[in-house]
């Protein structure tokens, strides 16, 4: 599952890990640094959960769903170019437990819906 | 419609590109931290075609420089290259530039790409009848070539003997047979040269290809991302975001570009007068114990609001947050604590010196052969 802001979202169990996509990471070029709710923290969907920089920018991230944070990913404090290297796997940001996922998930893209959002801005 | 340089071909090439002051430039090639590290250990290239060049000569352009920035021109031996500031008549800051003096009766001047309609503007209100200043921004390339190796990469292409030429020094010359200007200056706080290439145009641009191509054989190809970072990190202001016509050379900490005793140049009343007080506010250098400031950010002292981050990022080399800010002389002094409100979170911040890095391993002072 993704957003329209460029995050993902893969469920197991209840569980939500997030993360940003390659398009965002490459977007953003080269991230060095990355600010994260910590464990207990509560998140809403599609509201500021952290922030992913580069050396020039700082993008906002955007929780794809509501919950309660279980997991930091805090690999990415030594080493926050994981979002670079690997978006999708070592550079995940957070895991939530979803508290409202059943009704949350039709605000989400699938896969082929965000892959028809990126056709259109490589587009423009 | 966007102006592009005569390097266009080779950036759409490779680069990611970004509006820029008019321009269509290259924003990264590869990524910011890779291109400033090239810089910092290496050598880097930069297209900075897109800034002002203007040509002052003939028997008044001494005398006409002399009257309209604060630096002594007509003392400056032929073949220096000087960093000034032109003054509006409140002594605010219209551009920072360098004047590189190539005779008694010639100079090229050298301004911001965004402040270069307002500068010339600015001369010509000024310029004594009959006397012309000559734009020569697209009938030219200009190429920053950066970095310790910065020597060993143009080198080969120059007829000029580069040892010869020292720092804040310039020459004519020839670049792989095309003519030339060459400086020993730059925007990086690195050792390095910029390189002026005439006789090409837009509609020919092959020499100015030839002679980017040939130093990226040996040079990392940068974008403006890093040299902002790479600038920043060095400490040197940017025109429009740390220093402004509102900012006069006290309060943009760079009262070393008023020549002592100097008078009767644009703003040289107001200058006198801010020299004879602290300015209310000074631009100073910040280091955050965690997280980045940006452009904007508030700076708290002991007291409540102290100053707001006139430009800020990432040091790649000493991995922190870093800026550039103005504070009230009260809370200016080296070393001072403040708290810098990094999105509604205080950090703890220090006013500090730039350049950021220590400039026994880095920057053009650094202790050679390491």
């Amino acid at each position: 599952m993704y957003t329209k802001e460029h995050e993902w979202a893969k469920e197991e169990g209840g569980v939500v890990r997030i993360g940003i996509t390659d398009y965002a990471a490459k977007t953003l070029n080269d991230v060095v640094y990355v600010t994260s709710p910590k464990v207990n923290d509560r998140v809403e969907q599609a509201k500021t959960m952290g922030t992913v920089e580069s050396i020039k920018a700082v993008s906002e991230v955007y929780s794809p769903v509501s919950g309660t944070v279980t997991r930091v990913n805090s690999e990415l404090d030594s080493h926050p170019e994981l979002v670079n290297k690997s978006p999708y796997g070592e550079g995940w940001l957070v895991e939530v437990r979803a508290s409202n996922l059943a009704t949350e998930r039709k605000g989400l893209l699938d896969a082929k819906a965000y892959v028809a959002l990126l056709s259109t801005l490589l587009k423009n | 419609m966007l102006r592009t340089t005569q390097l266009y071909g080779y950036h759409t090439k490779h680069a990611k590109l970004t509006e820029f002051a008019g321009y269509e430039m290259p924003l990264w090639y590869t990524t910011t931290t890779d291109e400033h590290m090239a810089v910092r250990n290496k050598s880097g290239i930069f297209d900075v075609s897109h800034m002002g060049r203007f040509v002052v000569k003939g028997c008044r352009a001494g005398p006409f420089l002399e009257d309209l920035v604060p630096t002594s021109v007509q003392s400056q031996p032929p073949g220096k290259a000087f960093y000034t500031l032109l003054l509006n008549d409140g002594g605010g800051i219209i551009d920072d530039l360098i004047i590189e003096k190539l005779a008694d009766d010639r100079y090229m001047v050298v301004v911001n790409a965004a402040n270069a309609k307002t500068d010339m503007e600015h001369m010509v209100a000024l310029v004594p009848q009959g006397f012309e200043v000559n734009d020569l921004t697209s009938d030219s390339a200009m190429v920053a070539v950066q970095g310790p190796k910065a020597s060993d990469s143009l080198q080969p292409l120059a007829e000029l003997d580069l040892a010869q030429l020292k720092r804040f020094r310039c020459a004519e010359t020839k670049v792989l047979g095309e003519e030339a200007i060459v400086s020993r200056t730059g925007y990086t706080g690195e050792d390095g040269f910029e390189v002026i290439v005439y006789g090409a145009s837009n509609e020919h641009p092959e020499g100015a290809i030839r002679v980017w191509e040939r130093l990226a054989a040996t040079s990392t190809p940068c974008g403006l991302a890093a040299r902002d970072s790479l600038r920043l990190e060095a400490g040197l202001p940017l025109h429009g975001s740390d220093i402004d016509q509102s900012t006069n050379p006290y309060r943009a900490d760079l009262s070393w570009v008023v020549s002592a005793g100097k008078t009767g140049f644009v703003g040289s009343k107001a200058v006198a007068e801010a020299a004879t007080q602290h300015p209310q506010s000074i631009r100073r250098g910040l280091i955050l114990d965690v997280g980045i400031p940006r452009h904007g950010f508030e700076i708290e002292g002991a007291t409540g609001s102290v100053g707001t981050v006139t430009s800020g990022g990432f040091s790649p080399i000493i991995k922190k947050g870093i800026a550039l800010c103005l504070v009230a002389y009260d809370n200016s002094g080296f070393g001072t604590r403040v708290s810098v409100n990094v999105r509604d979170a205080p950090q703890g911040a220090t006013i500090t010196k730039p350049p950021f890095y220590d400039e026994r391993l880095y920057g053009w002072k650094r202790q050679k052969d390491n």
